[in-house]
């Protein structure tokens, strides 16, 4: 209001005075939140999401069996909270748990949810014409056996520490009166795919692919509506325009505030900033094979020394500084300070240009004509596939100048995120900035650096393979005692170190933009977003998008 | 007059089809296929069979064939991104850039062409003067005007909105004369970049012309059989000034087209261009194939508009 | 001999009378000095490259000062050298996209002009095919389909994209000799064709060319910099300009050096190429080419003359 011309203020007041009156929401509830996320979501159908607004849509449409709680504890069940599942019955031998669904729950259809569904949903996930990433994480459930219409019993393969944790925070339940209907190969082009039917406390309304994502409170939702009636999301790939938008209120939210520029986030009026610590991590990511002979070690990659050397000739804490000012999170090793099963304790090799020197010219690379490296003939050459990120380019660029310092010249290639995660799952790179997200649960890791993890399926998408790990992993996470468990893990990840696959370089740090006037749930490490339902607008701070409610549009 | 225009419609369809011939190969020529840089997941075999089902596994020669049957039957394909067909992504889009385009341009030739046969008549330090402002406007990079109008006017005086065609949300419970001026709030800013940035060039050809036309034989006899110098500007030197000005129209278009892109980038501006940015970062290749034709589609059309103004206004051109 | 030297100094001195030229000629001038000896003069002065990040910490994104006039951009590189260098590959790239520019569309033209017939018919409306493609979109589809290039292929990519209009001209000119008896009695006396040509078509179409190569190098330097706006640019880290006025906009709006020098260096240099090339054009005298030649040619001549982003 405060940015429009005079007549248009005039207008304003002219509807103001015309009585319009919102519909169902009373002062406790309302508000539309418009959320300029970085990327349009690539896919909304569950088993097909893997992108984070995909994931936050996801979120707020469907539910899960039941919910983890804020500090991700991911052993046995304590913290849980109910969803779905308003409880469950775990078999004197914990080989199966028994699902009691809450009979007021429904799908935005109107159809009540039922134990069928649960089955239907674990078999899509775990259906490999699906290729859903969570299938590789639910391996440990074997079957849903519907007991009656309100009870499912899942049974299990193995009693794991965390059997409860794969059960009810990967599977997505979805309806199965909607989406049993499409066969797999048809979902892709399928309108249902686009237009989910889930039983969360939002609905979704519709989705302009590239503009506009529109999802509404559900007000008949078993667990209570939805605080606020509207979430519209605007893709604004341009972190610039999302600056201009949040400063000048035109949008309520941005999730990639530029870091130079977050001091002007602090003294507006209009909106303020919000750190959002997350599992995220990245690395730079140094392919073991050579990607012109998928099964050829590489020539540069191949020698544990040269990697080594690479990992020490970077300053990794100035880099951290240059970029994140007092802001930033060093990586420890291969996963992010805030997961449970983190060591603080564990570091990469230090930065020590003269031993990585060192290194190299044991490795064979001696220093050439014009100051590059070279061995049998081959320059010590190679170079970093990296996305649109600002913040990754720059680490890029600045580990590009200091390699040049220890005689290795390195291209700097900019592509889009499609490429990216192409050529990431093609392997056809050499060094590639890639971004890492620590799963929650330590069992993650094994997917994630495991033998078990390498293949299309699985995430181990560097093929990093190490029996010792594996063998380290297995112990962790088969036993119950806390402690053992992190000894066993912290061990596990040194071996990973060690063997320097990557450079770990920083904690993912995302600044939100936020407006002023919304009071937010608390975020959780892993999802900011999961309490949308709960984030309010007061009263008093209401601005005319606000007060619309559920008045169907002109 | 008709012949004319006949020919003219046939000469626009076969350039027509030659763009549609340079995109098809042009974007061709460029590295791997659409499959092969999916972001989605897609299996080996998945690839090959949406490979198969696209026709990107047969030959060049048969794909161009294809593609040429598909396109005279108005199929332009189909975006994966965007999940619709792309004819209906530029039917959203094309309107808008017409919005914006369309009233800029005809600002940019009234101001220009006004300036320029100003600028002819009366010599001097106003000549020189409006030559040098003029100048400079030519010779800033588009994106930068942009992004400076777009900060001194949206973020450090509020008065126009940061981009956009429609205020998010609200527009659509505005009622109708509201959501009218809603719309034209958010012209503002975009229209003035452009038509700031395109004049210049049409002032420039403008006064050039005037300037070739001014001291011309026929003007001298004019004068001499005692005209008043009023009427000789606007009577016969505008006159005979304005026809290469009809012709300019045609060849200034694909340029400003070109400013366009950057124009709707910095505003955030749904359009063709901001399309064809999107659909190039997404290697969306139907789309990208789509926004180029269209492109060129609107340049050639805008030609042929071009010169039938120039016939009506000519009759020495009317054979 | 006599009469060409006094022919060309009174070109020159009409040339400097025109409003500008002078400014603009020596404008020029300076930055062609700037650009071939800038880079290595101020490499041994300072000690260090353009590329150089000399601390990430301390002089990220420091003020101008007396040890980096410029200042120094968010990755601790001097400025100064940096701008410098930009001369030096954005002038390179200018120059060399022009001259491909200008070789390809008279190869283009005289073999469509000379050949006639269906030939000349195909190319031509080939050639109409490329005019009516807003070159913008033809450059960001070809650049950001290759990703981030070698300067090599950015000069490919703008020069072959930039030679269309010229190829009108040549063609236009070229009809007209041909058709000409004077080429014909040429020929019979045994002159070969190329050097027909070379001799004939080519000196009535220098005026209008070097026109042309004058205004586009401002031109190229415009579209340079608005592909690097558009992420499809040179390779990091090379020092072009538009590069360099890219990289800055990230950074917060206290930060004014990282913008305005390059900006500035962007106006300035294509503000000098646009003003001399709007002199030339006055000098030349195009009412000649109106008077003396067939208005295809005229209109040829216009359309060769380049407009900003086209």
């Amino acid at each position: 209001m405060r940015s429009s011309l005079s007549f248009v203020a005039l207008a304003a007041l002219l509807t103001a005075c015309s009585g319009e009156k919102p519909a169902n929401s009373s002062a406790a509830t309302g508000g539309t939140v418009i959320l300029a996320l970085f990327g349009d979501a690539i896919s909304i159908y569950p088993p097909s999401i893997i992108d984070l607004t995909g994931r936050l849509v996801q979120d707020q449409v469907f539910d899960r069996l039941a919910e983890i709680g804020q500090d991700l504890n991911t052993v046995g069940d304590k913290g849980f909270a109910p969803r779905l599942a308003k409880s469950w019955k775990w078999a004197s031998d914990s080989m199966s748990i028994a699902f009691s669904i809450d009979p007021r729950a429904r799908w935005h259809d109107g159809k009540p949810v039922t134990a069928s569904d649960v089955r239907f949903s674990l078999n899509t996930f775990k259906d490999p014409k699906f290729q859903s990433p969570v299938a590789s994480l639910v391996t440990n459930i074997d079957s849903v056996h519907v007991q009656d219409s309100l009870t499912a019993v899942l049974w299990f393969k193995k009693h794991t520490p965390e059997q409860f944790y794969d059960a009810a925070y990967q599977v997505i339940i979805m309806p199965e009166h909607v989406y049993g209907a499409i066969p797999p190969d048809q979902m892709r082009t399928s309108p249902v795919a686009r237009a989910p039917i889930g039983s969360g406390r939002f609905k979704f309304v519709r989705w302009d692919p590239g503009e506009r994502l529109e999802l509404i409170a559900d007000t008949g939702n078993y667990r209570g509506r939805a605080k606020l009636d509207r979430i519209i999301i605007t893709p604004t790939p341009d972190a610039a325009a999302g600056a201009t938008k949040i400063l000048t209120g035109a949008a309520d939210l941005v999730d990639n505030y530029l870091i130079d520029r977050a001091g002007e986030l602090d003294t507006s009026k209009v909106a303020r900033r919000v750190d959002w610590a997350n599992f995220g991590a990245i690395l730079m990511a140094m392919n073991p094979n050579d990607p012109k002979a998928r099964n050829a070690p590489h020539p540069i990659f191949g020698d544990l020394r040269t990697r080594r050397a690479l990992s020490m000739a970077v300053d990794r804490a100035s880099m951290l500084k240059n970029v994140f000012g007092a802001n930033g999170k060093l990586s420890h090793g291969p996963f992010a300070a805030t997961v449970s099963y983190a060591d603080t304790t564990l570091h990469p090799a230090p930065y020590d240009t003269v031993a990585a020197k060192a290194l190299l010219d044991s490795a064979g690379w001696r220093v050439g004509p014009k100051g590059v490296r070279m061995k049998n003939g081959r320059p010590l050459r190679f170079s970093i596939v990296v996305s649109p990120s600002p913040t990754r380019r720059r680490y890029a660029e600045l580990m590009q100048d200091q390699f040049k310092k220890i005689g290795a010249q390195v291209d700097v290639d900019q592509v889009d995120n499609a490429t990216l995660t192409a050529r990431q799952n093609n392997h056809d790179y050499d060094a590639l900035m890639a971004s890492y997200v620590s799963d929650p649960a330590a069992s993650g890791l094994r997917q994630a650096w495991g033998t078990e993890g390498i293949g299309p399926d699985g995430q181990n998408f560097l093929r990093y393979s190490n029996k010792t790990f594996d063998a380290l992993m297995d112990s962790a996470t088969a036993s119950f005692d806390p402690a053992t468990r992190q000894r066993y893990t912290s061990r596990a990840l040194q071996t990973v170190i060690n063997d320097a696959p990557a450079i770990f370089l920083y904690d993912i740090f995302v600044v939100l933009g936020m407006n002023r006037r919304i009071v937010t749930a608390p975020m959780r490490t892993d999802e900011w977003w999961v309490n949308l339902a709960d984030w309010s607008i007061p009263p008093d701070k209401r601005i005319d998008r606000d007060k619309i409610g559920f008045s169907p549009k002109r | 007059m008709r012949r004319r225009l006949a020919a003219r419609l046939g000469q626009s369809i076969v350039v027509t089809f030659i763009v549609a011939t340079i995109s098809f190969f042009a974007i061709r020529a460029a590295p791997g296929d659409p499959f092969s840089y999916s972001a989605k997941p897609l299996s080996q075999s998945l690839r090959e069979q949406l490979r198969r089902e696209s026709g990107y596994d047969r030959p060049m020669a048969e794909q161009y064939l294809r593609y040429l049957r598909k396109i005279a039957r108005g199929d332009l394909g189909y975006s994966f991104n965007k999940g619709e067909y792309v004819t209906t992504a530029l039917a959203q889009a094309l309107p808008r850039t017409l919005l914006l385009a369309g009233i800029a341009l005809v600002l940019s030739f009234v101001i220009g062409i006004a300036l320029g046969v100003t600028q002819a008549t009366r010599a001097g330090w106003f000549d020189r003067m409006t030559s040098t402002v003029i100048l400079i406007f030519y010779s800033v990079p588009d994106f930068w005007g942009a992004m400076i109008m777009l900060t001194i006017f949206a973020s450090w005086w509020r008065l126009f909105p940061p981009g956009d065609i429609v205020t998010p949300v609200m527009h659509d419970y505005m009622p109708a004369w509201k959501a009218f001026a809603d719309r034209v709030w958010h012209l503002i800013l975009p229209v003035a970049s452009l038509t700031l940035l395109s004049l210049a060039g049409i002032a420039r050809y403008q006064r050039a012309a005037m300037l070739d036309v001014l001291p011309s034989d026929f003007i001298r006899t004019a004068r001499a059989k005692g005209v008043s110098e009023r009427g000789l500007v606007w009577r016969h030197a505008f006159r005979n000034a304005l026809t290469p000005m009809v012709t300019i129209l045609g060849l200034t278009l694909p340029a400003f087209l070109g400013g366009l892109v950057f124009i709707e980038r910095v505003f955030t501006w749904p359009g063709i261009g901001s399309l064809a940015a999107e659909a190039i970062e997404g290697r969306d290749y139907d789309l990208v194939t789509g926004t180029v034709i269209v492109g060129a589609i609107l340049v050639v059309f805008g030609n042929l508009l071009a010169d039938l103004l120039h016939a009506a206004i000519d009759p020495r051109v009317r054979e | 001999m006599a009469d060409t030297t006094t022919a060309s100094r009174s070109f020159v001195r009409r040339l400097l009378r025109q409003p500008g030229a002078r400014w603009s000629v020596i404008a020029i001038a300076l930055l062609v000095v700037v650009a071939v000896f800038g880079p290595s003069v101020l490499r041994h002065i300072q000690g260090y490259g353009p590329n150089d990040q000399l601390q990430i910490v301390q002089l990220k994104n420091a003020p101008p000062s007396w040890a980096h006039p410029f200042g120094t951009d968010r990755l601790g590189r001097d400025l100064l050298s940096r701008v410098v260098t930009g001369a030096q590959i954005s002038l390179a790239i200018s120059v060399v996209a022009v001259a491909l520019s200008i070789t390809v569309g008279t190869a283009y033209g005289l073999v469509s002009g000379y050949a006639g017939g269906w030939v000349d018919a195909v190319m031509m409306r080939i050639l109409d095919g490329f005019l009516a493609i807003p070159r913008v979109l033809l450059l960001i589809a070809l650049a950001t389909m290759a990703d981030r290039m070698p300067l090599w292929k950015l000069v490919l990519l703008i020069g072959g994209t930039g030679w269309f209009g010229v190829s009108r001209l040549i063609r236009a000119e070229t009809i007209v000799l041909r058709r000409s008896t004077f080429i014909e009695s040429a020929h019979a006396l045994g002159a070969s064709m190329t050097r027909t040509m070379w001799r004939h078509v080519l000196p009535n179409v220098l005026t209008p060319v070097i026109v042309f190569a004058t205004l586009s190098v401002g031109n190229v330097i415009l579209l340079e910099s608005g592909l690097s706006y558009l992420g499809a640019g040179t390779k990091i880290p090379t020092a072009s300009w538009g590069a360099i006025f890219n990289d800055g906009m990230g950074s917060a709006g206290d930060v004014w050096w990282v913008l305005l020098f390059p900006g500035l260096a962007i106006l300035i240099t294509v503000l000098a190429f646009n003003v001399l090339g709007d002199a030339l054009r006055d000098v030349l005298d195009p009412r000649h080419l109106h008077a003396s030649h067939t208005p295809q040619i005229a209109e040829a001549a216009t359309s060769a003359t380049p407009e900003k982003n086209g």
